[in-house]
C-alpha cells in the first residue's frame, strides 16, 4: 500500500503568519455588530443635534431624548398596557399562519391536482392590496381582537407558503432516487426527507411573517380598536402628542427584534439539532 | 513475480458464453432504451444481452455518455426498459425490487443525518425500526473503519468517507445483488485506490452479486470477475471478458505484466468500439 505513508512536508512548521498591523483592525465578527451599532448611534446624535440647530418645533420631529424621557414616563403603565394586547395578538397570528402556511404548502406539495387548482388562485389572492381589505375583516368578524388577528393571518401567511413550498419542491432529485430505489411511500419521503430538506426554507418564511404579522395587527388598531400600540399612535396623533407616537414606535421596533430574533434562535437551534 | 494462475491474459470469449448450461442469475434480453426528446428520439441503449452468474463482481466498463447508467437503472427497476426484457433470480423487472442495493455516483446520504441513521435509512423505510440491524451497521461500519465516525453528520467527512457509508448502506439490507454506478469517479485518485482496495476487502467478506459501472480500465480490472465492454451511443456490448486473477485482490496485482496487459488489451477494445461502426 503506497498511499498509507505520511509525509510530513519540510519547513511547513517554519512559515509564520504575519501579524495584521496594530490600529483599525478588529475581529470580522465584532466588526459585524460594531459597524452598524456605530452608525446608527451617529445618525441618532445627529438627529438629537440637528433638531435645536434647525429649531424644528418638537411636534413636528422631537429629539431622541425627548422620546426617551417620554417613554420612561409614561411606560408603566400606559405604553405597556397598550404593548401587551398588539404583542399577544401579533404573537397569536404568526403562530398560526406559520402552522397554515406550512400545512397548505404540504397540501400543495403532495398534491399535483390541488396545486394546479389551488396554487396560482393563491397567487392571484397575493396580487390584491391587502391592507384595502382590513375593513372587510371587521365586516367579517367584528370589532374585537378576531377581526385583528383574521387580518394579520391574511397578510402573513403566504411567504411561509412560498417559502415552505420551494423548499419541499428543491428536494435533491439524487435523495428522490434514492427513495425510490428503497421503495420508500410517498409519505416516508415526505415525512424523512421534504420536511426535513424543507426546514431552512420555511424559517425564511416565518422570518418574514415576524414582519407582516405585527403590521397586520397595526392596521387592524387602525381600523378599529380601544387599545394597542396602533391605538395608540392614532390617539396621539390626535392629540398632537408626536413623543408618544415615537415612544409607541420604538416599543414595537424593540419587539419586532426580539421576535425576529428568538425565531432566528429556535431556527438556529433546530438546524443544528439537525446537523444542516 | 507473479500471483496470476495461468500466466497469460485470461481467455477472451464471446457474448453469452458462460451460462448456456445453468439458469442465469441475470439475464439481459435484447434491451434497448430510446429517450424521446424534443428534437427526436435518442437511442441510449441499443440492443443489449448478457447473462450474469450468481456470484459474480461484473464491470460495465465504457466512456462516459455510453450508456451505461442507463443499463444499471433499468437493472435496477429505475428506469423504464423501452424494448426486451431484464430477468433477475427468475422475475422480469418492472420497478425497484427490495432485495437489490444501490450505491450511486453522488454518496446521496441525508445531511441531517448521522453516518449510523444513514447507514440504516432502507431499514427504517422498509420496517420502521431499525434496531435488528444495529449489529450488521456496526459490523460494516468497522469493515470501512467508520465506527467511530457513526455521530458525525456527512458533511464532516471527507467524499471518500461518505462513499463508504453509501456502499455500507447498500449492503445493509443484505442484498442479493449491488448495484453501483461509477460510485467512485467523484474521488480524487489516491482516495479512489483507497476506496477500490476497501471494496475488494468488502467483496471478498459478503460475496453477494454486484454490477460496477465504471470508465476506469483499472478499477474494472481490479475489482471484477468479467467485464463488460460498451460501445458509444447508441450502445451494446462489444466484449465481454472473464477476470480470473486470484482473490483477495491486493494492491501490488496492479503492477504485474497480466494485469498491464489486460489493461492494455481493454483499452484496445474501448478504442474500437468508440468508432463509428
Amino acid at each position: 500500500m503506497t498511499q498509507s505513508q505520511m509525509i510530513q512536508p519540510a519547513g511547513s512548521s517554519a512559515m509564520t503568519v504575519a501579524t495584521p498591523p496594530v490600529g483599525w483592525k478588529l475581529d470580522p465578527a465584532l466588526r459585524a455588530i460594531i459597524l452598524p451599532a456605530v452608525t446608527a448611534a451617529g445618525l441618532i446624535a445627529l438627529w438629537e443635534a440637528a433638531v435645536p440647530l434647525l429649531g424644528i418645533p418638537h411636534v413636528l420631529l422631537p429629539p431622541p431624548s425627548a422620546i426617551a424621557v417620554r417613554l420612561v414616563q409614561l411606560f408603566f403603565p400606559l405604553i405597556l398596557q397598550h404593548a401587551i394586547p398588539t404583542i399577544l395578538e401579533s404573537l397569536i397570528a404568526f403562530v398560526i399562519s406559520s402552522i397554515l402556511g406550512v400545512v397548505l404548502a404540504g397540501v400543495l406539495s403532495s398534491s399535483k391536482i390541488v396545486r394546479e387548482a389551488l396554487y396560482p388562485n393563491v397567487v392571484f389572492f397575493q396580487l390584491i392590496p391587502k391592507i384595502a381589505l382590513a375593513p372587510l375583516f371587521i365586516v367579517w368578524f367584528g370589532i374585537g381582537s378576531e377581526s385583528r388577528i383574521a387580518f394579520s393571518i391574511f397578510i402573513s401567511f403566504f411567504p411561509v407558503v412560498v417559502a415552505t413550498l420551494a423548499g419541499l419542491d428543491n428536494v435533491d432529485r439524487e435523495l428522490l432516487r434514492l427513495c425510490k430505489a428503497l421503495r420508500a411511500s410517498e409519505w416516508q419521503v415526505f415525512r424523512d426527507v421534504r420536511i426535513p430538506f424543507a426546514i431552512p426554507y420555511m424559517f425564511s418564511g416565518m422570518k418574514i411573517a415576524t414582519t407582516f404579522s405585527i403590521i397586520g395587527i397595526i392596521v387592524g388598531e387602525f381600523v378599529t380598536s380601544q387599545a394597542g400600540l396602533g391605538y395608540l399612535i392614532l390617539f396621539a396623533s390626535a392629540q398632537a402628542e408626536t413623543e408618544l407616537i415615537f415612544a409607541a414606535i420604538t416599543v414595537l421596533c424593540i419587539f419586532g427584534l426580539v421576535f425576529y430574533g428568538l425565531v432566528a434562535m429556535a431556527e438556529s437551534y433546530l438546524r443544528k439539532k439537525l446537523g444542516s | 513475480m507473479t500471483t496470476h494462475a495461468t500466466g497469460s491474459i485470461p481467455a477472451i470469449r464471446s457474448l453469452k458464453p458462460l451460462t448456456d448450461t445453468s439458469t442465469p442469475y441475470i439475464s439481459v434480453e435484447s434491451v434497448r432504451k430510446v429517450y424521446h426528446t424534443a428534437d427526436g428520439d435518442i437511442e441510449a441503449v441499443s440492443k443489449v444481452d448478457f447473462d450474469i452468474n450468481s456470484g459474480d463482481f461484473v464491470s460495465i466498463l465504457g466512456p462516459s455518455g455510453c450508456g451505461k447508467s442507463t443499463l444499471m437503472m433499468m437493472m435496477g427497476g429505475l428506469e423504464t426498459i423501452s424494448s426486451g426484457r431484464i430477468v433477475i433470480g427468475g422475475e422480469p423487472v418492472t420497478a425497484p425490487r427490495g432485495d437489490l442495493g444501490y450505491v450511486f455516483q453522488d454518496p446521496t446520504l441525508l445531511p441531517w443525518n448521522t453516518v449510523l441513521e444513514n447507514v440504516l435509512f432502507p431499514i427504517r423505510l422498509r420496517d420502521g425500526s431499525t434496531r435488528k440491524y444495529h449489529d450488521r451497521a456496526q459490523e460494516l461500519l468497522e469493515l470501512v473503519g467508520l465506527w467511530e465516525f457513526r455521530n458525525k453528520r456527512p458533511r464532516q467527512l471527507s467524499g471518500g468517507m461518505r462513499q463508504r457509508v453509501a456502499i455500507c448502506r447498500g449492503l445493509i439490507n443484505d442484498p442479493a445483488l449491488l448495484l453501483m454506478d461509477e460510485p467512485f469517479s467523484a474521488l480524487d485518485a489516491i482516495s479512489r485506490d483507497d476506496m477500490n482496495a476497501a471494496l475488494a476487502d468488502i467483496w471478498d467478506r459478503f460475496h453477494k452479486t454486484a454490477i460496477f459501472i465504471t470508465h476506469s480500465i483499472r478499477e474494472a480490472v481490479f475489482l471484477s470477475d468479467r467485464i463488460l465492454v460498451m460501445s458509444r451511443r447508441p450502445s451494446t456490448v462489444c466484449y465481454d471478458i472473464r477476470v480470473d486473477f486470484p482473490r483477495p485482490r491486493r494492491m501490488e496485482m496492479q503492477e504485474t505484466l497480466e494485469f498491464n496487459e489486460l489493461c492494455g488489451l481493454l483499452r484496445k477494445k474501448i478504442e474500437e468500439g468508440y468508432k463509428v461502426s
